[in-house]
Order: structure tokens, then sequence, then C-alpha cells
């Protein structure tokens, strides 16, 4: 049929193959073990490290990612978020967005996207081209641009994700499940990647998160009984990697790789302590709660100073700002300092928890820093923050044994990528790439 | 809107594709939450209209009867999607004035297209005189005037002609659209919560 869409030059294709929560440190071991060989071939030695925006969490990385800015432009600081003038938490929707996906961009420059799996993009709405959202989608029917390509993916028995409760407590269904559900996605890509016009294929793999959540111990110690499954999955994940890549220049992909792009949306480390943000902030006196179990902060009590949501977003109980906020606005400078000392005074057994604190100005630019977290917390590897509605000790361990890290995501990509770059960059360079002319 | 029944009436001559259109359409109201039932013509002819012949009587009864069914259902919610020949007008414009809520699909194929496409070999014999009465070859098929929606299968791909009926149906408030609202519901936020605990975030 006669292609709306402008068909572009081969060459000028570009296939993004994400790994999420992949660590730049882990991959090049398991590539030096031979655990991926074909990321260790594709790869070589120009894997790089990269930054990814605060707070290091999937919902926040991947919208800097998709829109190429940070969350004072695109308005995504977490997976939750309070709705304005009140205690009720929202979780921001892919219509949050304050900005647009270079898939909108591109597609005014009749350039067609593929995207599957990519998290934070439900409800699926219109992109140009076809968009499977993943993680924290629940219902393939909203998950899928154009809708009614949801069918389809049901007779193929593709699944958004695994069964998270289940995959916490049964390491046997996890390891199936994460095999069945990369299954899926190949089929899927396989199913598109021919009879679809794109110019932009993207496919993120979400298993590697899922693993290191739950098994990131396993994930290290050779001795550990569950240590050869999760080898086993990165061989898995590294053969679909691998084959993506052989399709991409088979397809005229260009040889150098220039086009295609392979990264992370964070690091991951394992858990040394956890430490609960809300219990500390009860600790130091900053935060009290009518009841001795509190479920929301609407049981915060008034005097409260300060408040905590997921995972490192501290707000101050400020009037105007919450119903009962009492935090005036010539008294929040004083406490925003007092709140940041206090937390780089931090000590655990003598270590320093905190490698940062920092003011929105500090790491955010934009229309929406209106709306961004009075102080972001950056912890040192090994203790993974947590904005639980917690009460008691600050310190404590869970069944968790990952945690996510902000400066050990990895990219790999065939062209060039600017001396000083991180996660936001990468919008733009392939953006350049699918609209230059040649 | 959708959850009023309404008639899907699909005509075309044989081969055209109404079936296989129907049948798309039919998963993808399925999928929205409709209820949907599909009277095909040729699987009709197997027991409500058994017995039944291709003189023209014949054929205006076995479409009234259709009609009827296809009235009875989407009177009670139901969308009827009927896919038969219908060669003649006026039994169409019968079944229109009976059921009201009507939507006519007009199945366009030019029979040169057919007789070379001839799937079920019928045009062939039709053609060689081995079947009388052939709809498009010795007995006629009376176009629809002003077909609420006009599909051309010679020149469209089945994804297009689907997603042009179901479009169609959006715009004219049959049909409820995929829920573009980009808001997540109660029941979805309870789902959300749950997984990102699962996770650890919350």
């Amino acid at each position: 049929m006669a292609a709306f869409w402008q068909k572009r030059k081969s060459d000028r294709r570009v296939c993004v193959f994400g790994i999420d929560g992949m660590p730049h440190t882990l991959l090049r071991r398991l590539m030096d073990q031979g655990v991926m060989p074909r990321a260790r071939e594709i790869f070589g030695d120009r894997l790089l490290r990269m930054r990814v925006t605060l707070p290091e969490v999937s919902a926040v990385s991947w919208s800097s990612f998709m829109t190429g800015s940070n969350p004072g432009t695109h308005g995504i600081y977490g997976f939750t978020d309070f709705d304005r003038g009140s205690y009720r938490i929202r979780f921001p929707a892919f219509s949050s967005l304050k900005t647009s996906t270079m898939w909108d961009r591109l597609g005014e420059k009749g350039i067609r996207s593929i995207v599957i799996n990519q998290p934070s993009t439900y409800p699926a709405r219109e992109i140009p081209g076809i968009l499977i959202s993943g993680f924290v989608a629940v219902d393939l029917n909203r998950a899928v641009w154009p809708p009614d390509l949801a069918r389809k993916l049901r007779q193929m028995g593709y699944q958004i994700d695994l069964d998270t409760q289940k995959a916490a407590r049964q390491p046997d269904y996890l390891f199936r499940e994460l095999a069945a559900t990369l299954r899926g996605r190949e089929k899927l890509l396989e199913q598109l990647w021919d009879k679809e016009e794109w110019d932009f294929f993207e496919i993120v793999v979400t298993g590697t998160d899922r693993l290191q959540h739950f098994q990131f111990d396993a994930v290290e110690d050779p001795s550990h009984p569950n240590h050869s499954y999760c080898l086993d999955y990165y061989e898995k994940v590294d053969g679909f990697l691998g084959r993506v890549y052989d399709r991409f220049h088979s397809a005229g992909g260009g040889g150098d790789g220039a086009g295609f792009f392979a990264l992370s949306d964070h690091g991951f480390t394992r858990i040394r302590q956890e430490f609960y943000v809300n219990a500390w902030l009860v600790q130091e006196g900053l935060l009290s709660f009518r009841t001795s179990e509190p479920k929301s902060f609407e049981e915060a009590d008034p005097a409260s100073k300060a408040l905590c949501l997921d995972p490192t977003r501290i707000y101050l109980h400020r009037k105007g700002r919450f119903p009962n906020g009492s935090v005036e606005e010539e008294e929040a400078e004083e406490l925003v300092l007092r709140i940041r000392e206090k937390a780089l005074a931090l000590r655990f057994d003598g270590e320093p928890v905190f490698r940062g604190v920092f003011r929105p100005e500090e790491i955010y630019s934009g229309p929406e820093i209106g709306s961004a977290p009075d102080l972001v917390l950056l912890a040192r590897d090994g203790f993974d923050v947590k904005g639980w509605m917690r009460t008691g000790p600050a310190f404590g361990r869970s069944h968790f044994t990952g945690m996510h890290n902000w400066d050990d995501a990895f990219l790999w990509t065939g062209g060039d990528v600017p001396g000083e770059f991180d996660i936001t960059s990468l919008a733009s360079i392939i953006e350049k790439r699918l609209t230059a002319e040649g | 809107m959708g959850s009023k029944g309404f008639t899907l009436w699909f005509t075309g001559l044989s081969g055209s594709g109404k079936t296989t259109l129907a049948r798309q359409v039919e998963q993808i109201l399925r999928d929205r939450g409709m209820k949907v039932e599909i009277l095909d013509g040729d699987v009709v002819r197997t027991n409500l209209s058994k017995g039944l012949g291709f003189s023209k009587e014949d054929r205006d009864t076995n479409i009234k009867r259709i009609g009827f069914v296809c009235h009875l259902l989407s009177r009670n919610g139901v969308v009827a999607i009927a896919s038969a020949i219908s060669p003649y007008r006026e039994v169409r414009d019968y079944n229109r004035r009976m059921i009201g809520r009507f939507v006519e699909v007009y199945v366009k194929c030019p029979i040169d297209v057919l007789t070379k496409r001839d799937v079920k070999g019928m045009y062939a014999k039709a053609l060689a005189g081995e079947i009388k009465g052939f709809t498009g070859v010795d007995d006629p098929y009376e176009e629809p005037l002003r077909p609420e929606i006009l599909v051309e299968t010679d020149k469209e791909t089945e994804e297009e002609s689907v997603q042009k009926i179901v479009r169609s149906l959006e715009l004219m408030g049959y049909v409820p659209g995929a829920d573009a609202s980009g808001e997540t519901s109660e029941e979805e936020e309870e789902k959300i919560r749950q997984r990102l605990r699962d996770l650890g975030y919350i």
C-alpha cells in the first residue's frame, strides 16, 4: 500500500536495545567472563558508563531518555507524586509528561517509530508508529497503540510483565517467567520488524531489573544456589541482543553500528542496608503521625516539617502545598539547610550514607521545577534509600538484595557521543541521526 | 452510546471479503467490551433458512429472516453483524427501516477482480454455466446508493478496511473509542500500587 510515512534511507535507521537496570560494571564483568559473548563482540572496549537523572528509578530515567530532558522539564519525579494540594498519592501516567517525546518529534518529520516494552508510557497514547507500554502497564488493552493491536498480542500470549509478588517468593517462578517474557518480546519483535515500516525501533528488556531486585546476591555470589540461573538469564539476554544487532545490520543498519544504541536506565548494586527516610525524619523530630501505624500522609501531624516520597524525595510540609502544611516560606531555607546537613552527617558503622543532597536548582532545569521536591538524596552504593511510610528504626533489611544506583548505567553506540553526556543527551543524538540530510 | 445495540450489515458480491472483515470487526468490538453476534449468510442457510433456494423470493425471505434476528439482537443491546450478499436494495432498506440502528457496509470489489480471485471456485462454475442465478454473473446485484461505510477490497488492505469500519463506527457514536483518556482508573491504580510495593518502591 502507499506508505503514508516517508520511507527513510535504510542507513539512517536507528535501533535501541534497552536493558533495564543493567549496570556497566556487571555488564563489563559478564562480557569478560564469557557469559555475554555477543555483547563483548559488539561493544568491545567502547562500552561507556553513563549517569542518569535523579532519582535513579525507571519512571524518571526512561522519561528523561524518551524526551531528552530532565525532570524539571518533563515533570516526572518518580513512580508516585502528590496530587496538587493534597496528600493523595497519584501515579504519573504517560499523559503526565509535560513535554514531547522524541517519537512525537520524529513523527512530525515523517519518521515512524516502533517501541516495545517502554516503561513509563502507560496508558499508551498515539505515537507516530507503534507503542507497547512496559512497567507499570497493568492492562494490555490500554498498553498498546494502535489499540487494536492488543488482540494480536493477546493471541501471541504476549505478557507485559511477570507477577512481581510471586517472583519475590518463588525463584523458580521468577526464572521461568523471565525466560518466557523475554521469548515473548523477541517473538513480537520478529512480527513487527519486517512487516511494519519503521525508521526507529526500540525494545526494552525489563527482566534484568526484576532479577536484580530479588536476586542480586545470587548474581554476584558464585556459590549461591541460584547463581547459574542468573547467568543463564544474562546469556539469553545476550543472545537476544546479538540477534537484534544482526537483524539491524542485515537490514542495512550501517556496518559501523552508528545507528545502534544499547543502554540501561540506571545501575544496580548489592544492598548493604536499607534506609527509611520517613522513619529517620520521625527520629529527627521533623515528622510525626497522629496514628501509630500510618498508612497515608493524611495522618501526618500538621506540625510536621518534612516528608519523603519514594525513594529519595524530601518535601517540606509547606503551607499552601499541603492541606495541613505548616512550614512558612521564611522557615523553609533554614529547614532545607538543616535537613541537608543532618543527612550528610549521617553514618552507618562509621561510613557516610549519602554522597549528596541536592536542591532542585542544582540538578533540574525547566518549567516544571516548581513541582520538584525540596531536596533529593543521593545515597552511596550499598545504602538503599526507601520512601516507605514507616516509623521505627531508620536502618534495616528486607528480602530485597539489589538496589539502583545513579552513575553505573551503560551506553554503547558505534556513533559519536559528546565528551560530557548523560541519559538526557541521547534523544538529540538519535534525532540528529534520523533527520540529517544524506 | 456504545452500550446500545445496532446492526452492522455487510453487503457485497461473493468473495468480496464480507465474512473476513466481519470477523475482524467482531473481535475488535468484543475487545472493547461489546456483546457481538455474527449472522453469516452461508451459515444461516444451513439452519434458520434451511430449505430456501436462490429465487428472488427465497433470497428476500432469507435476508428478511436475518434482518429480523438482527432486529431482536440490536434492541437487546447486542451488536448484530450480518454478512450476506443481500443483492436487492429494497430488502436491505426494509431491514434498515425495521431495525433503525442500522449501518450498511458496502464491501465493493469489481467482478473481474473477483473472477480472478475466485477463492471458492464459484465464479468459474457460474461463468461456465454450471451454476445458474449467480449474483454478479447472471443475477443482479443492486449496489447500495448511500451506504454508511464503503470499503473497496481491491484497493485497500484488510487492515485498512477494518480500521475504516471501526473508525466510522466510533465517529457515528456506535462504538466507544479505545480509551484515550490517558488517565489510570482507580482499579488500575490499585494494581500499580501493588506492583510498586512488590518491587520495594513504596
